[in-house]
């Protein structure tokens, strides 16, 4: 027994087989892997019929967007490229001054690399898209976004500090005025597929964050009536379902707001899954506020700042830093809880126009809900998983757990 | 815990709390008491300290040393008596508050750095926040700051990346920007490894050598004695003894004095 076995061996045995059950978990394991595996391929390859999607790919993304005013989202997606290029140039260039890049001493190469590691979801959902398209439209809509966001990040690079200030404003404000010159071609109720679930996020992530921090320091807050506002406004909305709370936007407003001053129903679930949000988040932020030691706002207070500075530039930036997973989190699931609007409000989104499609006459009696339904979840995942590899990525830079 | 302060013995033939040995009075406290629930942590104190005079106090953890520095800026509120900092007496009116708070620098314990800026910001974020002073100005003040604590080259780092000591004398540094008229504190060296406690002591002395208004609660009697005007010794939230070093170190009155001392040194 003097022969020496095989590296790889020694690394099977140590690492799958130590011990009998060891040996049984990793049999069984392997067994269901396989068949998972193997019958998700051959679903994806074999027995999937996508024609569906293909034919109806323009409704799974824009609704009934009209034709006419297609190009506005060409237009709206390259302008919001070019603008998210510039901020991630402008943030390249300020942590390049300020050394804590960690990308500024690698090769063209390696950085294309990394951009790649960092958003490879997206551009495979991008790719597979146009593998599916059957027009030219969304060749020159993934084009444009990727030539504007790459203009925008050279561009972002090379602006002058002074001019910073005005790139992340112009950022915020950016949204509202896409959003203001989709809506005014079309109105509210145009809004359909993938682009409104989008919308409707987008939305109320930008609004229900405020909202949350404002709710986490009203709880807190030495005035008791505004701390019974908020607690009373955190505790109501955490504690019924969302599914419930957009039913109740479409049925019940009537009773508080006269019917034709009711807003419509893309602004209702909007409000709705701002303050369902904002509550969630305002609990999270408290969790921030209370991990901070007693030490950082008396030191800044025994420094004459005041209450108000105190607030913001010493205890929320470091509480919010802390609860970034919490917050993500938050915000992934109100990514995917878009979806309930469709049977709430009857509005047409990504999920919505995915039941309906398998009604068409072409596609009637047909069991394709499975082929469909692997589509929506694999676009909410591309968007979900690269949320999360996003806030992982910024909770590194910004060194959370460190102290 | 329950002794009563009129049944305190008298620190009679002593040194007076309320007699500096230096400068015109700048801070004046008068019959404070400060409650924790129904525990008293001060006791109807009253004490003066002198334009720079350095104050040493010390006591038995729990004897309110810290309270007593940290209601005079107004971190503690007493409950009773009068405080009076440079002619400014502590109210709740939040102007009060404001100005001393704005003449008081303090040094904390755990040093309480803002880990999220760094060393230069934390040094700065007063000045240019609230006394207003311009960017470049306050930048070039911090860097001299950083100089006097002999750590210049720390200044773009983030305190998590500093030492224990090194942190401590940034934030003296910090303490110090605001150009404060007096500076208290409390237990600078206590949470520091022993071999940095020598290099923050040296920097205090330092400042206690520029002739700057101090009261420092501290454990390190050495230190004391060698920087201190006057040693305040405090036990259950009393003033029970007080002294120049040379007597109060050497020539204790006080049995309670004693027994403390004969513990420590």
């Amino acid at each position: 027994m003097s022969a020496t076995p095989s590296p790889a061996l020694v690394w099977l045995r140590r690492n799958l087989f130590r011990s009998p059950a060891d040996g049984i978990l990793t049999v069984v394991s392997a067994v269901v892997v396989a068949t998972v595996l193997y019958r998700t391929a051959r679903f994806v390859a074999v027995t999937g019929r996508w024609e569906i999607i293909e034919v109806n790919l323009r409704l799974l993304m824009v609704g009934r967007f009209p034709d006419i005013h297609l190009p506005r989202v060409s237009i709206s997606l390259a302008v919001a490229a070019f603008v998210g290029g510039l901020v991630a140039g402008v943030v390249h260039r300020r942590q390049v001054a300020a050394g804590t890049s960690a990308v500024a001493h690698l090769g063209t190469g390696r950085r294309a690399l990394d951009l790649l590691e960092r958003f490879w979801p997206v551009l495979a959902g991008a790719a597979l898209l146009l593998a599916l398209s059957r027009t030219t439209g969304p060749w020159v809509t993934v084009a444009g976004a990727l030539a504007a966001g790459m203009a925008g990040r050279l561009i972002g690079a090379r602006l002058p500090a002074v001019v910073h200030p005005g790139v992340v404003l112009g950022a915020v404000i950016t949204p509202f005025a896409l959003v203001a010159y989709l809506a005014d071609a079309v109105g509210w109720d145009g809004w359909g597929g993938l682009m409104l679930n989008v919308f409707m996020a987008v939305a109320s992530i930008i609004l229900c964050f405020p909202l949350g921090v404002l709710a986490a320091l009203g709880r807190r807050s030495t005035l008791p009536a505004v701390r019974w506002v908020s607690t009373a406004y955190i505790e109501l909305f955490r504690g019924v379902p969302l599914f419930v709370l957009l039913l109740m936007s479409g049925a019940a407003l009537g009773f508080f707001v006269p019917v034709d001053a009711a807003p419509g129903r893309v602004v209702r679930a909007i409000v709705v899954f701002t303050l369902f949000t904002g509550a969630y988040m305002a609990e999270i932020v408290r969790g921030g506020l209370q991990s901070l030691p007693k030490g950082q706002p008396e030191a800044a207070r025994a420094l004459g700042l005041s209450p108000t500075k105190v607030t913001f530039l010493i205890v929320l930036p470091q509480a919010l830093r802390n609860v970034i997973p919490a917050q993500v989190g938050q915000l992934i699931s109100l990514f995917k809880d878009t979806t309930l609007a469709g049977f709430a409000l009857g509005l047409f989104e990504l999920l919505n126009v995915s039941r309906s499609i398998t009604s068409q006459d072409a596609f009637r009696g047909q069991p394709l809900l499975p082929e469909v339904l692997a589509f929506v979840a694999l676009l909410f995942w591309i968007g979900s998983y690269t949320m999360a590899r996003e806030s992982q990525r910024l909770e590194r830079k910004l060194g959370v757990g460190e102290r | 815990m329950t002794t009563n302060h009129e049944s305190a013995p008298e620190p009679a033939g002593l040194a007076d709390a309320t007699s500096p040995v230096k400068g015109e009075p700048i801070i004046e406290m008068e019959q404070v008491t400060k409650r924790f629930g129904t525990f008293e942590a001060l006791k109807a104190i009253d004490m003066v300290v002198g334009r720079q005079e350095v104050v040493v106090v010390i006591g038995p953890s729990g004897s309110g040393k810290s309270t007593l520095i940290r209601c005079i800026n107004r971190l503690e509120v007493h409950d009773e008596g009068r405080i009076v900092v440079d002619g400014t007496e502590l109210s709740d009116d939040v102007r009060n508050i404001a100005e001393i708070r704005r003449e008081t620098g303090m040094v904390f314990q755990q040093f309480n750095l803002f880990p999220h800026l760094s060393v230069l910001d934390n040094i700065t974020l007063a000045p240019r926040k609230v006394r207003k002073v311009r960017r470049a100005e306050a930048e070039a003040q911090g860097r001299e700051l950083l100089e006097q604590v002999r750590i210049p080259e720390q200044a773009d780092k983030y305190p998590g990346q500093l030492s224990g000591g090194q942190q401590q004398r940034v934030a003296i540094a910090r303490a110090l920007a605001m150009r404060p008229k007096v500076l208290l504190f409390d237990e600078p060296t206590s949470a520091l490894d022993p071999e940095m406690i020598n290099e923050v002591l040296d920097t205090i002395k330092d400042l206690a050598g520029e002739g700057r208004t101090m009261i420092v609660v501290t454990h390190e009697m050495g230190f004391a004695r060698e920087v201190a005007d006057r040693v305040v010794f405090m036990a259950e939230g009393q003033i029970v003894e007080v002294g120049p070093p040379e007597h109060f170190f050497t020539d204790p009155q006080e049995e309670r004095t004693k027994a403390f001392l004969a513990q420590i040194l």
